[in-house]
């Protein structure tokens, strides 16, 4: 039996189509069967990302409405084996689909893959609801900025209430020199507010965009440095313990006080 | 008389005693001496506030000024209130010692003892409420989370959003969190919030309504 894992966020813009891409790459590519589902109906890009939209025949929308086999739904991916994606319909609206569909669709597919992972449109509406609703599991993603935080904390309480465990963190965006300056809230910030285990840290990387633009996940390019955290987080997600490296954090002083708290 | 260095003012509330900002223990008390020869009526057994800006006087100096009243003049120091220079939210102007507890109002005659434990982290957009008692929370209360009770309320992780205690008007009530740094706090009707961006101080500490109905925070030692 697989996972089903979510992965949202609640504010828009903070990473979470470019994780779902990267980590469903990243774990296919040590050998594990992933299906990716793109659970933003009306405003899918997974597919875009993925360098896919021209080969998107049916939707999980055509699932739902019995026009297609959910098998003959999902689209191979160009470069990875055993890496599936169930696109979203373009036409419809969030609420065209209710949770218990969703359940179904995942619950279906947790029967031959080893990991499921859920694409969340942004918000608390329906279409959060129904992403995750077959979920057990959930990755929440946020940048260092206050309101994304604020958003991520929202949603963390209510996957919480709908017992979806465990939540877990991925911070994206970090940017090393600024949070050297000082300029930037610290991964021990954002911990300390929300309170849950950290996944992965993900650079601020330029080469995010390019990707995205070539249809190409980022973890293609191993030379990169969000690449790199990728396929770290997804090691981790297959139960490795795999380090989190530390970025320089604060300022020199704290540095030093923790190398001595540490001997 | 308007730049006297102590003035004696009756409020809705009592008597108040105004000390100018920038003079020194000794000025006060030689011009606290002249004003009290220099009345005709006695004040022997009195009531009264102190209200003072910040600087220069310590709080060594406040507990002296009020030993001082209360041996040498027979009056008893019913509140200190402190009327910040800056215009600075008072929040932050108040520490520990210039608060009085026998001035707070009280209304005991409501069983307040009892108190809901809630045993996790009040997120952004969750509430939890208690109106028939008091509320421990074994976690954080994040901004946008709230916190409502009739009685007290008492944050064993760090308050970052909203607390509301003494929700049916119990002005007694308190707010008390291993790290206080709310974005509103309210006690009764009244409500009062710390300067934007304050960091948190590496303590316990305590908020309640002090004189002048102005909501204090103060180091917590113990109650
Ligand atoms: N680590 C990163 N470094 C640089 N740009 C990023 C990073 N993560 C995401 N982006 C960019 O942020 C934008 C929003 O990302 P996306 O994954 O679509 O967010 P969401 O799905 O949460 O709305 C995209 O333009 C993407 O290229
Ligand atoms: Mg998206």
């Amino acid at each position: 039996m697989g996972k089903v894992i979510v992965i949202t966020s609640g504010k828009g813009g903070v990473g979470k189509t470019t994780s779902t891409a990267n980590l469903g790459t990243a774990l296919a590519m040590i050998g594990k069967t992933v299906v990716i589902i793109d659970a933003d109906v009306g405003l899918r890009n997974l597919d875009v990302v993925m360098g896919l939209e021209s080969r998107v025949v049916f939707t999980s929308m055509d699932v739902i409405e019995k026009r297609c086999d959910l098998d003959k739904a999902l689209v191979k991916d160009r470069r990875v084996e055993d890496l599936m994606l169930l696109a979203a319909s373009q036409r419809n609206r969030k609420d065209d689909i209710k949770p218990e569909q969703m359940f179904d669709i995942c619950e279906r597919l947790r029967e031959e893959y080893d990991f499921i992972l859920v694409d969340s449109p942004a918000g608390i509406e329906q279409g959060f609801h129904n992403a995750a609703a077959g979920a057990e599991e959930a990755i929440i993603i946020t940048t260092p900025d206050v309101s994304a935080i604020r958003d991520a904390d929202r949603i963390i309480g209510l996957l919480q209430n709908q017992n979806i465990d465990p939540i877990s963190l991925i911070l994206n965006r970090l940017s090393p020199t600024l949070v050297k300056k000082g300029n930037m809230i610290s991964k021990n910030d954002v911990l300390d507010i929300l309170n849950i285990d950290l996944l992965g840290v993900v650079p601020e990387d330029e080469g995010v965009i390019a990707s995205t633009n070539r249809g190409v996940p980022l973890v293609h390019n191993e030379q990169s440095p969000g690449a790199e955290a990728y396929m770290r987080i997804a090691r981790r997600m297959t139960g490795q313990r795999v380090p989190i490296p530390e970025m320089r954090e604060d300022n020199f002083f704290s540095n030093i006080l923790n190398w001595f708290s540490r001997k | 008389m308007e730049n006297a260095i102590v003035k004696l003012r009756g409020y809705k509330d009592g008597l108040h005693l105004i000390i100018k900002p920038k003079v020194s223990l000794k000025e006060v008390e030689e011009a606290i001496h002249e004003l009290i020869n220099g009345m005709n009526q006695p004040l022997e057994g009195t009531s009264v506030h102190i209200d003072m800006s910040t600087t220069p006087l310590t709080s060594a100096d406040l507990m002296e000024l009020e030993t001082h009243l209360t041996e040498k003049y027979n009056l008893n120091v019913s509140g200190v209130n402190l009327i910040d220079d800056n215009e600075e939210s008072p929040i932050i102007a108040a520490p520990a010692v210039h608060i009085i507890p026998h001035c707070l109002p009280t209304d005991n005659q409501q069983d307040y003892g009892h108190a809901e434990i809630v045993r996790q982290t009040i997120r952004s957009g969750q509430t939890t409420s208690s109106l028939t008692g008091s509320i421990i929370i074994y976690g954080d209360v994040n901004p946008g989370g709230e916190v409502v009770a009739s009685g007290d309320i008492i944050v064993l992780g760090t308050l970052r959003g909203n607390a509301h205690a003494g929700a049916n008007g119990r002005l007694s009530s308190v707010i008390m969190a291993m790290e206080l740094v709310p974005l509103q706090l309210q006690i009764g009707s009244y409500v009062n919030r710390p300067p934007i961006g304050q960091k948190p101080r590496g303590y316990p500490e305590i908020a309640r309504i002090g004189a002048e109905n102005i909501i204090i925070v103060e180091e917590f030692i113990k109650f």
